[in-house]
């Protein structure tokens, strides 16, 4: 069944968490956080992304009338 | 024999029969996806060893952004101006188009020439993903010049690798390649940010004052690394050119484009090339010189960004081992007719494996990919001189098609002479494909002009 608020909603917060894990370089980058920091960032906002990004595509697929 | 090639091309045109009738305008596509298709295919496992091999044979950073702008530029016009336009007035693949021009019995040889070509890169890709994984369990990554494994560990830990793509490609081809579309942005992020991360590392300041410095002289520095050749300019630009050769000048990218609405949506490969063949390079360049100049896409990645860049270079591979594993898989099946799906993936990824374990193919990625784009690039030239010149010249079309014949001798032996003159050319193999692609161009239109005058 599609759902398109939940699919932009998904998507909107998808295209956030890879915002942040670019935020997180740029921000170790200009020594604002320190390395193990920006690696963890990097790797929470990864997981987020997949999740939305994933989810976001699930929620907007039609399945079609049995799905 | 006449019967069993008979039979084999017989099957063969079944497999592609879904494609068989040119695209009907219902169907074409908005540039938009075009732009999402090429930015998405050429993010791959393979920029990572790329961009760093440019690092290793010491090319300078001048030469190095001045020759991927002019290469990644004259890739996206000969998409524009050579497939493209092809593509758009035909609205064939290339499979059916050749086989009207060459016979079944020539598409059929391209086609196993192409499936084998196809695991040997599939294979490298595997090899990537394998020095991230390899990274977890303490196993050491080939030395550069190795062609053999260098260590049971790596024997195995391709092997692994190898079945577990391989499965995941009989199992859910279709699902992987939905995931394969959520994993492209973040991959192109994992090089950004990663190069980002370690500029620190090579002494670049906050306020970017010695970036160009630090570039000139601690990434691309122009030294090559022992054993490796000197790379300049003119190397950087033909390869970025030819780095996809097979799909632009060798016109596999019809099955793209003939759902085009002009051929002007050719230049939409910017979005494929710019990226990945530009951004991503530089991105590998600056993460191998970070760890030392050490030819290891995983510890590159690591050390870079984290465990996340581990999960990185082995998603790059997977995601895009895995279409190339099932274009193989396609190819091949006209070698089998009857065979079932899982059992030619399982052939192809069998061979993949085994190829992945030896490294001399990531290792020398580089000649690699030119000798790809050689072997295929005969095929585009003889294709374009029969749709563009042959008109031009008033010379017959389709003869193979028209007269029914199983194999265009003219074809097959402009192309089997042009590779073996071009693989005696005494040029560096970079410098070779054009040469060989006027030498097909005219080779093939004389030939058809002698056989029209007789």
């Amino acid at each position: 069944m599609r759902r398109p608020f939940l699919s932009r909603l998904a998507g909107g917060l998808a295209l956030v968490s890879l915002a942040l894990c670019l935020a997180s370089a740029a921000l170790f980058f200009l020594g604002r956080i320190p390395e193990a920091t920006f690696k963890l960032g990097f790797l929470l906002a990864s997981i987020a992304w997949f999740v939305l990004a994933a989810g976001g595509k699930m929620a907007g697929r039609d399945e079609g009338p049995t799905g | 024999m006449s019967e069993r090639i008979g039979r084999l091309t017989a099957a063969m045109d079944r497999l592609y029969e879904y494609d068989r009738e040119p695209v009907s305008p219902d169907k074409l596509q908005s540039g938009g996806k075009f732009a999402g298709l090429f930015a998405g295919e050429h993010v791959a496992a393979t920029e990572f060893v790329i961009g760093a091999f440019f690092v290793l044979h010491g090319v300078g950073a001048r030469d190095l952004i001045l020759g991927l702008l002019i290469g990644n530029l004259l890739a996206v016009l000969s998409w524009t101006f050579i497939c493209a336009p092809i593509a758009v007035r035909t609205r064939l693949t290339l499979y059916w188009y050749l086989r009207k021009i060459v016979g079944p019995g020539v598409t059929f040889v391209y086609n196993i020439a192409n499936a084998l070509l196809y695991c040997v890169l599939a294979g490298a890709m595997i090899s990537v993903s394998a020095t991230a994984v390899g990274l977890l369990f303490g196993i050491p990554v080939p030395k550069l010049g190795s062609v053999l494994p260098s260590s049971l560990g790596w024997v195995l830990i391709t092997v692994a690798l190898g079945a577990a793509f391989t499965a995941v490609a009989i199992l859910g081809f279709s699902k992987l390649s939905r995931f394969a579309e959520v994993a492209a942005p973040w991959i192109f992020v994992v090089f950004v940010a990663g190069a980002l991360a370690a500029l620190p590392r090579l002494g670049v300041t906050p306020d970017l004052g010695n970036l160009w410095e630090v570039a000139a002289t601690r990434i691309w520095d122009g030294v090559a690394e022992a054993g490796q050749a000197k790379y300049g300019f003119w190397h950087v630009l033909s390869f970025a050119w030819f780095c996809n050769l097979a799909m632009h000048v060798g016109l596999s990218d019809m099955a793209l484009f003939r759902y085009a609405r002009k051929w002007t949506y050719g230049l939409y490969s910017a979005f494929g090339m710019f990226p990945g063949h530009m951004l991503a390079w530089l991105a590998s360049g600056v993460m191998v010189a970070a760890i030392g100049r050490e030819l290891h896409p995983g510890l590159m990645a690591y050390e870079a960004v984290g465990v996340a860049g581990i999960a990185g270079v082995t998603l790059a591979g997977w995601t895009t081992a895995n279409p190339t594993l099932y274009r193989a898989g396609l190819a091949l099946q006209a070698v089998t007719p009857g065979w079932p799906r899982w059992k030619i993936t399982l052939v192809a990824g069998t061979a993949t494996t085994v190829l992945a374990s030896f490294p001399v193919f990531f290792l020398k990625l580089l000649d690699y990919v030119a000798v790809y784009g050689l072997v295929l690039m005969p095929v585009g030239a003889i294709v374009f001189a029969e749709h563009w010149l042959f008109p031009l010249l008033k010379i017959e079309q389709y003869r193979a098609e028209k007269r029914g014949w199983t194999f265009n001798v003219a074809a097959l032996a402009v192309w089997l002479g042009t590779l073996a003159v071009v693989f005696a050319l005494p040029l560096h193999l970079y410098f070779r494909w054009l040469p060989g692609w006027v030498i097909a161009l005219v080779s093939y239109t004389a030939l058809a002009a002698a056989r029209r005058s007789r």
